[in-house]
């Protein structure tokens, strides 16, 4: 049974934040709002049970406070688009259609048009927010083969209704985004992260699709011991080490593999794709893609230039 | 009042207020056998006389055939008698297997969460459900378990990963742990790996307990099992490094799990002669492409 419940807290210091990243691994520059902490989705992998503290959602809702330090972040960027997101703590989407919140930080964004908006989620709930879509708005979804939500994201919305809900998003003029993030290896994920790309081909437009994520699953300590506690035998199959960060992950040469085998498929669909490595390292991003991404600058300037292709000169 | 009265008229089998484990304590037999029962043991007021606290007292006494003991009595309900005797032994302290029996008896006799929770921060622990479910169940385990945990001092992560297994497989690891001399941080590793080891291949597998002829041959059977890949890079290196014969002076470095970009090369050297003579030998290893090996497996580019 669920027992989380929604606490409204007080506004204070910063919530929008730099995406924390993690040391000796290349981060894209994100830029979190972090305005809600918490999420009834409860995916077996989350990184949250072991962050945070309380089984409660905590929501700030002060919202002129938050749009006041979007304004200011934006403000102070010369060089760089800035990419923001609310979904780093939280699902973007889970919760939204109660609580009403991110439909005026889209108008924002709307209105701003100097810098993007993502709302990442699982939950294929954007009916309420279609309306004021724009396309400094980019809706997100999380994908991963069916077989794996529903063994392990048992609380999300299936993978069809996802790609329904990105396509809706398309089709009202947003630009949309992928994250394959956790990829999980077990016994035969090969076949279906190939039948989820092709999914993707058959529901998508790729010149729609602003940016895919791959991040192969990592984790903190405590979430590996969570792991054994519950014997996860999908999200323990493969064959972990501790990164230089302290969190498990794959060994790098199956790393490779994985994000290979998905870049390949991926770039089959539209060699256009914009597709990048979520917390990998340098070698790793060469390995892939060819690419030299010495730092996290290196990263960031592909992003920038993905933004410029598509926008022109409009951002 | 202190009164003295004959042991037979104390029922050693009434455990209900008992928190001490084990009962046999080698110092206690020593220092009564030299001074006699000194302080004395609690007993409840009323029909049948049950003791509330020197439960170790009793066993010493009884194995010293001594027979008659000071006692006090005392009137309270069976609550408030067992958080006396919590209160009575928090002085000399409560070992994990104690502080379990002492929840558990409290679980048993209904006392609401909340008191339960203000003695587990009495033992310093978190008062937390899940804690307090582990405690329950470290209660509840067979002496050679609790035995085990006390003799090894293992701490809770060691615990919980013990008590996980079914009971067959602890009694299985026990004993081949018992028959290995291995330290805490040992002992978590090949535990972890255990449960790694069941959880991906659906069962448990005794084999490799029974086959394993010490602790770093059973650690290095789980690691080929659970890190198959980790074990075959690390072989790789091991031949790179027979094949380039680097002489003793100098060292090449590669991360443990090969996520490194990068590798150091160590040269040790005495004198100018020395270092010329190692930097010609490392100029061959590079020359036969043993460096450019190394690089292919911290780039992940051999299977």
């Amino acid at each position: 049974m669920n027992s989380q419940r929604v606490e409204f807290v007080e506004a204070k210091g910063s919530i929008v934040r730099d995406c924390p990243g993690t040391k000796h691994h290349i981060c894209c520059g994100y830029k979190t709002i972090d305005l809600v902490e918490g999420c009834t989705l409860s995916c077996s992998y989350c990184i949250m049970k072991a962050y945070l503290n309380t089984p409660n959602i905590r929501v700030t809702n002060d919202i002129p406070y938050i749009l006041s330090q979007v304004e200011d972040a934006i403000n102070q960027e010369t060089v760089h688009v800035l990419r923001f997101g609310t979904g780093e703590l939280s699902d973007s989407l889970a919760l939204d259609r109660k609580l009403d919140l991110n439909r005026p930080i889209v108008e924002f964004f709307g209105q701003k048009r100097q810098a993007l908006l993502e709302l990442k989620s699982k939950w294929a709930s954007i009916d309420h927010l279609v309306p004021y879509l724009n396309p400094y708005t980019v809706i997100s979804f999380s994908v991963s083969p069916q077989q794996l939500i529903d063994s392990e994201e048992k609380r999300t919305s299936p993978l069809y209704k996802r790609l329904k809900a990105a396509k809706k998003a398309q089709d009202r003029g947003c630009f949309v985004g992928l994250h394959f993030d956790p990829v999980v290896i077990y016994d035969g994920f090969e076949k279906d992260y190939h039948y989820l790309i092709e999914d993707i081909r058959r529901i998508l437009d790729p010149e729609k699709i602003i940016w895919i994520s791959l991040g192969l699953l990592r984790f903190p300590p405590m979430l590996f011991n969570h792991f054994i506690e519950n014997k996860r035998k999908n999200l323990l199959s493969g064959e972990f080490i501790r990164g230089e960060d302290g969190k498990y992950r794959y060994l790098k040469m199956e790393r490779i593999k994985v994000y290979r085998m998905l870049y390949e498929k991926l770039k089959d669909i539209d060699e256009n794709l914009f597709i990048y490595l979520c917390m990998e390292r340098n070698d790793v991003w060469h390995e892939v893609t060819g690419l030299e991404i010495a730092n996290n600058e290196g990263l960031i300037g592909l992003f920038d230039k993905r933004i410029k292709n598509l926008y022109g000169g409009t951002l | 009042m202190m009164d003295t009265i004959p042991l037979r008229q104390i029922d050693n089998r009434e455990r209900k207020f008992c928190l001490s484990y084990p009962l046999n304590d080698k110092r206690l037999l020593a220092s009564i056998e030299k001074v006699g029962v000194i302080e004395p043991l609690i007993l409840l007021e009323g029909p049948g006389a049950s003791l509330v606290t020197g439960f170790k007292r009793l066993e010493s006494a009884r194995q010293l055939n001594i027979k008659k003991v000071p006692v006090v009595r005392i009137q309270l309900s069976e609550k408030d008698a067992l958080l006396f005797a919590i209160h009575n032994n928090l002085t000399r302290g409560f070992n994990i297997i104690e502080k379990a029996l002492a929840l558990e008896k409290m679980v048993n006799m209904g006392f609401p969460q909340e008191e339960i929770h203000d003695v587990m921060a009495l033992f310093s622990l978190n008062p937390h459900e899940k804690v307090l479910r582990t405690f329950l169940s470290i209660a509840s385990a067979e002496k050679p378990l609790k035995d085990f945990i006390l003799d090894y001092g293992l701490s809770m992560k060691n615990i919980e990963y013990l008590l996980r297994f079914e009971k067959q497989e602890q009694k299985t690891v026990m004993r081949t742990l018992t028959s290995m001399r291995l330290t805490e941080s040992y002992i978590r590793e090949i535990l972890e790996m255990l449960h790694l080891a069941k959880i991906k291949q659906g069962s448990f597998d005794k084999s490799i307990l029974k086959d394993a002829e010490n602790a770093e041959d059973l650690r290095t059977r789980l690691k080929k099992k659970i890190h198959p890949g980790l074990s075959s890079l690390e072989n790789k290196l091991e031949q790179i490094r027979k094949i380039a014969a680097l002489p003793p002076g100098i060292d090449i470095k590669v991360d443990p799990f090969f996520e490194k970009e990068y590798i150091d090369i160590v040269i040790r050297t005495k004198n100018e002669q020395d270092t010329k003579e190692l930097i010609r030998k490392l100029n061959e290893v590079l020359e036969e492409g043993h460096i450019r090996s190394i690089f292919e497996l911290t780039k992940g580019r051999v299977r």
